[in-house]
């Protein structure tokens, strides 16, 4: 499931980065760009590339929240039924007592 | 047909050899096809011949050779298609595109999108068995895979058997023949933004820039991890386009299709024997539109959203069917109304007229239009007019009232142009700044504009004005451009 979750995480990111990069870069130029008020001294191809690689992540945070809301609180926390009372099929029946 | 794009999988038939497509999950207990995650069973396609494998080679030499020819053809001393991101400039050809022609990439990727639609709705997935990159670089790296470790067969015992000298040997020079592949391909992916001679030239002499040799292997290495290893499970579980082209489907969308009527009950029997008598049909149960397939489908249980359309399963079905002595076609392109019809191809031909086909036809033909039109009006000098923040207007000698402005020309051609400036929209106003600009091919710059009104001309508050930038040397080049004129109220003074 961990690969699984990964995959949900960081593909769908990869996908909503292609299309920010090329518009966000169509509208802007990076040469305009100030950070912090300072001019960004970098090449346009460097500005390009860690700007795909920003975007990127913040679409992973988001895919992050959205898988991690996905999953019920029981799942995300401590479960209040003891293992053996917890119904049939639960993840977490089977699992070692501490959770 | 029984069961349509997008309805969950019927229970399949064991697959090759005996070993079933379905696999068990880990701790799950329950029969699932769970697939690229975890247990995925590892699929051998078998290597197919027929008239629908010439034609996905022959797609996959188009768009290669155009793939990999494209960025070493030259124009005007240039390369030809070179989107230069550094100078955010994109030339095709004879154009020059800069950012402010959005617009044209924006029309261009709905005409796309249209197209697939009208395509998936006429003649189903088309795209994914044909023209996709994920299909044809898989394509590609399973002819490596052949020629190294051999087929179907020969790779399922190679990879069953120990980790002998040769089957490390085999093993790692399939993996050098793709990861130079790969290699390859990363390469001509950067070349499409960089000069690809340059870039050549700087990585033969191991010079090559720490983001290009970045990107390069980037590509490279997804180009590889795709073709590779992913495989059918991007189409499976990463396209998303796999996922909603059921929507585009319906009973007269060309399928590939099994005729259960002539094939069931399918059965094993000699070559020899009469079917009607042994109660069969023509299906001989061989199992090789099983093994051919990319995704490891069996089409025999109807249509499943795994099918990429790529017909290996039909010439495969076809040879057996010429080897039995039956008509071939028992796995054939077809429609469900056509099946349930048994009409032919007139059948066919006859419902692809129909309301769905008929909008998305009508889209596209929309979409065309405005992008030719809008290339075709296309011209290549922008300008744009900013007014000066610093002062509103000021007296000049003679009385005249003067407004500055900034000009920003952009000269999108591939040659130098002189422009000449001009005003015109209100008696006497005329331009007091340098009236001629020169500008290099390809080059934007900002000039200062002065415009001068006489003093007896002036109303009062803003009144429009025109500027008009006209190429000299008569390439039809002219802007027209609107701009507002300020002079103080008559009784302000």
């Amino acid at each position: 499931m961990l690969t699984q979750r990964i995959a949900w995480i960081l593909w769908p990111a990869f996908l909503v980065a292609c299309g920010m990069e090329v518009v966000f870069f169509t509208l802007f130029d990076p040469a305009d760009l100030n950070f912090f008020g300072q001019p960004l001294e970098a090449s346009r191809m460097t500005i390009y590339s860690v700007g795909f690689f920003a975007f990127w992540a913040l679409g992973a945070a988001s895919s992050f929240l959205t898988c991690f809301l996905q999953r019920s609180p029981w799942e995300v926390n401590r479960c209040p039924l003891p293992a053996s009372g917890r119904p049939e099929g639960c993840p977490k029946r089977e699992g070692p007592p501490c959770c | 047909m029984t069961h349509a794009a997008g309805e969950p999988r019927p229970e399949a038939a064991p697959a090759a050899s005996g070993a079933p497509l379905k696999v068990v999950a880990a701790g799950a207990g329950d029969e699932v096809d769970r697939g690229l995650f975890e247990v995925r069973k590892k699929i051998y396609p078998r290597a197919v011949h027929g008239w629908f494998a010439r034609l996905r080679w022959s797609a996959v030499w188009f768009t290669q050779v155009l793939f990999y020819g494209l960025p070493w053809i030259t124009w005007n001393d240039r390369q030809a298609v070179l989107f230069d991101l550094a100078a955010r400039k994109f030339y095709i050809f004879g154009a020059v595109l800069w950012p402010q022609d959005f617009i044209y990439l924006t029309l261009l990727l709905v005409t796309a999108a249209v197209s697939l639609f009208l395509f998936t709705a006429v003649a189903g997935r088309l795209w994914c068995g044909y023209a996709c990159p994920q299909t044809v670089y898989t394509e590609i790296f399973l002819w490596i895979e052949r020629m190294i470790e051999g087929d179907r067969g020969a790779r399922t015992k190679l990879d069953a058997g120990p980790l002998t000298a040769r089957k490390f040997g085999l093993k790692a020079a399939k993996h050098a023949v793709w990861a130079a592949a790969a290699f390859w391909t990363g390469f001509t992916f950067v070349g499409y933004f960089t000069p690809i001679k340059v870039l050549g030239g700087e990585f033969l002499s191991l010079s090559l820039g720490p983001w290009e040799t970045f990107w390069v292997c980037f590509y490279g290495f997804a180009t590889y991890g795709n073709a590779g290893w992913m495989r059918e499970q991007v189409c499976k579980y990463m396209c998303p386009y796999a996922r909603f082209q059921g929507a585009m489907f319906d009973q007269d969308t060309l399928i590939i299709a099994y005729d259960r009527e002539r094939g069931e009950p399918r059965g094993s029997r000699g070559r020899k024997a009469d079917p009607k008598a042994l109660g069969l049909g023509s299906c001989v149960d061989c199992d090789i539109c099983v093994q051919v397939c990319p995704t490891g489908i069996d089409i025999r249980a109807g249509l499943q959203y795994e099918c990429i359309g790529c017909a290996a399963c039909i010439d495969g079905c076809d040879q057996v069917m010429e080897k039995m002595g039956y008509p071939k076609g028992l796995i054939r392109y077809s429609t469900e109304h056509a099946m349930q019809e048994h009409s032919g191809l007139q059948g066919i031909v006859r419902r692809v007229v129909r309301p769905r086909t008929m909008i998305y036809a009508g889209l596209l033909a929309t979409v065309v239009t405005a992008l030719v039109t809008a290339l075709y009006l296309r011209v290549p000098l922008k300008v744009d007019v900013i007014r000066d923040r610093g002062a509103l207007v000021r007296e000049v000698e003679d009385g005249e009232l003067e407004n500055v402005y900034r000009l920003q020309v952009m000269n999108a051609t591939e040659s130098a142009h002189r422009y000449r400036i001009a005003v015109e929209g209100l008696p006497g106003l005329r331009v007091a700044s340098q009236p001629v600009v020169e500008m290099a091919a390809a080059s934007t710059r900002a000039f200062p504009l002065r415009i001068r009104l006489p003093g007896a001309e002036a109303k009062g508050g803003s009144q429009r004005i025109v500027i008009t930038v006209t190429a000299e040397d008569g390439d039809h080049l002219q802007v027209r451009e609107k701009a507002v004129f300020i002079s103080p109220r008559k009784d302000e003074n």
